[in-house]
């Protein structure tokens, strides 16, 4: 072994500097969760404003600890996580995701005596039966979105993406994305079957029966499709780039791809599609629920922030008169014609067990076949 | 340190006088800090294991013990915890693996890609390292291994959508290849094996390239210089000489990028397309979708970590067979 020659001195010093170095975490540590002036919220990126961020932190004094989420079932891992004592004040669940994060004891009833701008929502929203659960509400619904045909104006014709079969003609072959689960949905409903598949839950055979359709008709078009994606950045790109011409996406990433002025535009094809709401939900034992409160009363408290959430996010508003606030462009990249309108459902999250059990292996299946 | 000095220890000879008020010199003519410094440098033996007790217990803390609870969690029927359950004990996680062909593809397929990219890697990296080690002026080399290392400076998803931005539809190379008037449509390298390829290739090229640079640059010229004057041919030297000298660098260049290879997921996720699916992939969606299956998950994890150890292990192995007898 080298001979390893040891000074004293020095090796107090370099003791004593480790010691600091190590007890650092603790001096520079950000805010804990539970603080006096914090409010911890776990959202998508651009949901929040940063006006209106900078505005409520100015008035409050309040300061907002944001950390970003793309996916449900993360987000919902992560809090299972950190139960009992999440380290988070208000997340951010989709309409439909409400009653597995319910089951599991992980949301808190939405006290809505404790929002005096709760009437701002549109009652669409805001009272709709997916809303509430165990007679209760259980978040405060922010923006709603659709799962959406989105194509390149350039290439593809109106006429054209009055349809889902759209994405299967051989004319644009490897030209074509979607985010995978979601589109077993579509699918099911383009096919005429429920996709929330409500319908089956006494039959399950038949719900089995209906995704093994569905898998085996979207592995037979694998080769209409350039990429399985996942998050609204990556289909923003794809279409930037022009490596695809059509997409199942949600409205809120093309929305912004038109409000930059580039040739895409997005439908509800005639077969139907899915509708979401984003809510804002307090978890159990929040460590900062009064600040939570504080923040969902403010984002609801003028339709202007309503409309710069739309400008910011893409998705549309559900806070009354927001629309009014924005320009011509943004209202035509945010918006559905009544028609379009027409075919129109919401995500139902009753079947959820079911159908997620099957499909979340058909799912793999395809991505392997 | 001597006998003298460690019998010193502590004492107040130690201490320059101008320094016995300071704090350092209370510290240090305390009799408990003369005793504990006595005891800890008394032998070689106890220096070595101070010294290496902070690597040993970080790497026990920030390494092995994750991969230990990642094994526990890959047996238990229930993870995260859920209030008022007790998670039991199965086999049911591991035994997903082998019940379900699904699994099984992108599992082969990720160690499939992970050799073709080492050796890609290997191929593409080796002469760029011997032109560094044996052709570029000694005094110029770290100035060369600086810019190779500039890239690195930045994350790996930025390095990964700068490969986007190379081979997308738009991307420089097909506008590059449309404007010398070769192609009229643009060719769709994204989303594809290559640009899978393309990019695991340039994220580790430098894992290969260092080890190998390092090896190669140590092999003396005159071993180089005295084959050529025994009739040796440029492909005969190399053979014989230079291939087989920088063996170490191959074996550990090839072992990092396979295993980092193994374990990518961003770029599979930004560069794959329908087809090029890992097994990283499939792992990330048990800790995605809701429910009980990070247990899953934490089996998959467990299993390609194995596989990815065993096969370096054997690699390891038949490098170090392979090396006998050919400087005989």
């Amino acid at each position: 072994m080298t001979r390893i020659t040891a000074n004293r001195r020095a090796f107090i010093k370099t003791t004593a500097a480790g010691a600091a170095l190590l007890a650092a975490p603790a001096i520079f540590r950000g805010t804990p969760a539970r603080a006096a002036g914090v409010v911890n919220v776990w959202t998508y990126a651009n949901f929040l404003p940063p006006e209106f961020k900078e505005e409520f932190q100015k008035e409050t004094g309040i300061q907002i600890q944001e950390r970003l989420v793309d996916d449900q079932g993360k987000q919902f891992n992560l809090l299972t996580a950190e139960q009992p004592n999440p380290t988070v004040d208000i997340v951010t669940v989709a309409g439909h995701r409400f009653l597995q994060f319910i089951d599991a004891g992980l949301l808190a009833p939405m006290d809505t005596a404790r929002l005096k701008n709760w009437g701002n929502i549109n009652p669409v929203f805001s009272e709709s039966d997916w809303a509430i659960i165990k007679d209760q509400k259980w978040g405060a619904p922010i923006l709603s979105g659709a799962e959406v045909l989105a194509y390149n104006t350039e290439i593809v014709t109106p006429e054209e993406a009055k349809s889902w079969d759209v994405m299967f003609d051989k004319k644009y072959e490897g030209q074509t994305a979607y985010i995978i689960q979601d589109m077993m949905s579509v699918m099911m409903l383009y096919k005429g079957y429920d996709g929330n598949m409500i319908e089956y839950m006494d039959n399950p055979e038949k719900a089995a029966e209906i995704v093994k359709e569905t898998r085996d008709f979207m592995i037979a078009n694998k080769s209409m499709v350039r990429k399985f994606y996942d998050s609204g950045a990556e289909i923003q790109q794809m279409f930037v780039n022009q490596d695809v011409v059509l997409a199942h996406a949600w409205n809120g990433p093309i929305s912004k791809l038109i409000m930059d002025g580039l040739p895409v535009a997005m439908t509800i094809p005639k077969e139907g599609s899915y509708g979401f709401v984003y809510t804002f939900n307090i978890p159990a034992n929040a460590p900062n629920a009064d600040n939570a409160y504080t923040l969902l009363d403010s984002l609801l408290a003028r339709p202007e922030i309503g409309a710069n959430m739309t400008r910011t996010s893409g998705f549309i508003s559900t806070i009354k008169g927001a629309e009014q606030h924005l320009s011509d462009l943004e209202k035509k990249a945010s918006s559905f014609t009544e028609e379009e309108l027409k075919g129109l459902q919401f995500f139902r999250a009753e079947a959820n067990d079911m159908k997620y059990k099957l499909v979340d292996p058909a799912v793999e299946e395809i991505k392997a076949a | 340190m001597t006998q003298t000095d460690t019998q010193r220890a502590g004492g107040r000879d130690t201490v320059p006088r101008s320094m016995r008020r300071s704090f350092w010199g209370a510290v240090m003519t305390n009799g408990a800090y003369g005793s504990v410094t006595g005891f800890l440098f008394k032998s070689q033996r106890r220096q070595f294991l101070l010294l290496a007790s902070l690597p040993i217990f970080w790497i026990l803390f920030a390494n092995i013990g994750p991969i230990l609870q990642m094994v526990r969690i890959s047996f238990l029927d229930s993870y995260p915890p859920t209030v008022g359950y007790q998670p039991q004990l199965t086999l049911r996680n591991w035994n997903n693996f082998f019940a379900e062909r699904i699994f099984i593809v992108p599992y082969f397929r990720t160690l499939a890609y992970s050799v073709v990219f080492t050796v890609a890697t290997l191929i593409i990296t080796y002469p760029v390292a011997y032109f560094l080690a044996k052709h570029v002026k000694r005094s110029s080399q770290l100035l060369f291994l600086l810019l190779l290392l500039i890239p690195f400076w930045v994350g790996e998803i930025v390095r990964t959508y700068a490969i986007m931005i190379l081979l997308g539809n738009n991307g420089a190379v097909n506008l590059i290849l449309k404007s010398l008037g070769l192609i009229e449509r643009p060719i769709p390298f994204m989303y594809t094996s290559f640009s899978l390829g393309v990019g695991i290739v340039y994220l580790t090229a430098l894992y290969m390239l260092l080890p190998l640079y390092s090896a190669l640059e140590k092999i003396p010229n005159t071993y180089l210089e005295a084959a050529a004057d025994l009739g040796a041919g440029a492909w005969t030297r190399f053979r014989r000489v230079t291939l087989p000298l920088s063996k170490e660098g191959i074996a550990s260049g090839c072992t990092l990028v396979f295993l980092i290879s193994t374990g990518y997921y961003a770029a599979p996720v930004l560069l794959g397309g329908p087809s090029t699916t890992v097994f990283a992939e499939t792992i990330a969606g048990f800790f995605h979708v809701a429910g009980d299956q990070w247990p899953t998950g934490a089996a998959f994890s467990t299993i390609m970590l194995i596989s990815a150890l065993a096969i370096t292990g054997l690699f390891l192995k038949l490098i170090g067979r392979s090396g006998k007898g050919l400087m005989q």
